[in-house]
């Protein structure tokens, strides 16, 4: 499997290190109950389709890097810089 | 007044030392310079900023500059390597950086080698995730990538083709195990 880092280039995977899907918005820890933060810290979907998941550069350029791949043919259709991502609310 | 008992080395200093190494019959397929003494800082600022006080064009990308004695080496986003033969050239990078970028001296941090000769592009294909084929890979390009699970900075100097790798001086003697069994069966000058 290769990524392409938007500042590399094509580079294979094992100069990446793989973090996981992108989590949704942190419940506002002091109002959400212990069920809620159980939901957001341990539960992880995990969908036959696209997704969008965090890896890091770690043998490259260091940075982190938002990949969309679909998980039933590992194919990626972007990659963008985790720093330039717009954060959901 | 006593003879100094500190002297400095390089990072090859007993590892690596000039001379043919591998095969010896035929012309060595691969010349190998052990980096010495030089003058290194890494830099932080954004391409535009370091590029609009230098007057160029710099993108976050892997390339690298010359800029007079210096050559400035993108590593990661907002992150440069400069180098130099110039051994003070962090404290001046500092000061003519002041307000641009963070400066800080890296000179000794890093074993440096060159690799030129016919085979140079054969020795590294051998532990090399990048692509070095001329229409993949040129002179001014940079790879951030990784040898032997070593992190390294890999580029391509010229056309001949010479190519450029520093890594951290502590990973020398393990680097060293991997070019030399990468490069022995080419025959390789190594010069000092
Ligand atoms: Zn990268």
């Amino acid at each position: 499997m290769r990524i392409t880092c938007p500042y590399c280039g094509e580079r294979d995977v094992r100069e990446f290190s793989y973090l996981g899907g992108e989590p949704g918005p942190r419940p506002e820890g002091r109002d959400a109950d212990i069920e809620t933060m159980f939901e957001h810290v341990y539960q992880r979907p995990n969908p036959a389709g696209p997704i969008r998941e965090y890896w890091y550069h770690a043998a490259g350029c260091h940075s982190w890097l938002i990949a969309e791949r679909d998980t039933r043919t590992h194919a990626i259709a972007a990659v963008t810089a985790a720093a330039d991502r717009e954060v959901r609310s | 007044m006593a003879e100094p008992r500190w002297k400095p080395v390089t990072a090859w200093e007993g590892i690596a030392a000039p001379g043919l190494f591998g095969r010896i019959d035929g012309a060595p397929g691969v010349i190998i310079e052990l980096g010495g003494h030089v003058g290194m800082a890494s830099v932080s600022a954004p391409a535009a900023a370091l590029g609009a006080h230098y007057g160029l064009a710099l993108t976050e990308a892997p390339r690298a500059y010359k800029i007079g004695d210096m050559t400035l080496i993108w590593t990661a986003p907002a992150q440069w390597l400069a180098t130099s033969d110039d051994r003070s050239l962090a404290d001046r990078l500092g000061a003519a950086l002041s307000g641009v970028a963070a400066v800080a001296d890296q000179s000794d941090a890093r074993a440096v080698v060159r690799l030129s000769g016919p085979k140079a592009r054969d020795v590294l294909a051998k532990g090399c995730l990048v692509d070095l084929h001329p229409r993949a890979f040129g002179p001014g390009q940079v790879a951030m990538t990784v040898f032997g699970h070593i992190n390294v900075m890999l580029r391509q100097i010229d056309e001949r083709p010479t190519f450029e790798i520093a890594l951290f001086r502590s990973m020398a003697e393990s680097f060293w195990h991997w070019l030399g069994a990468a490069a022995g069966e080419f025959g390789a000058d190594i010069r000092g």
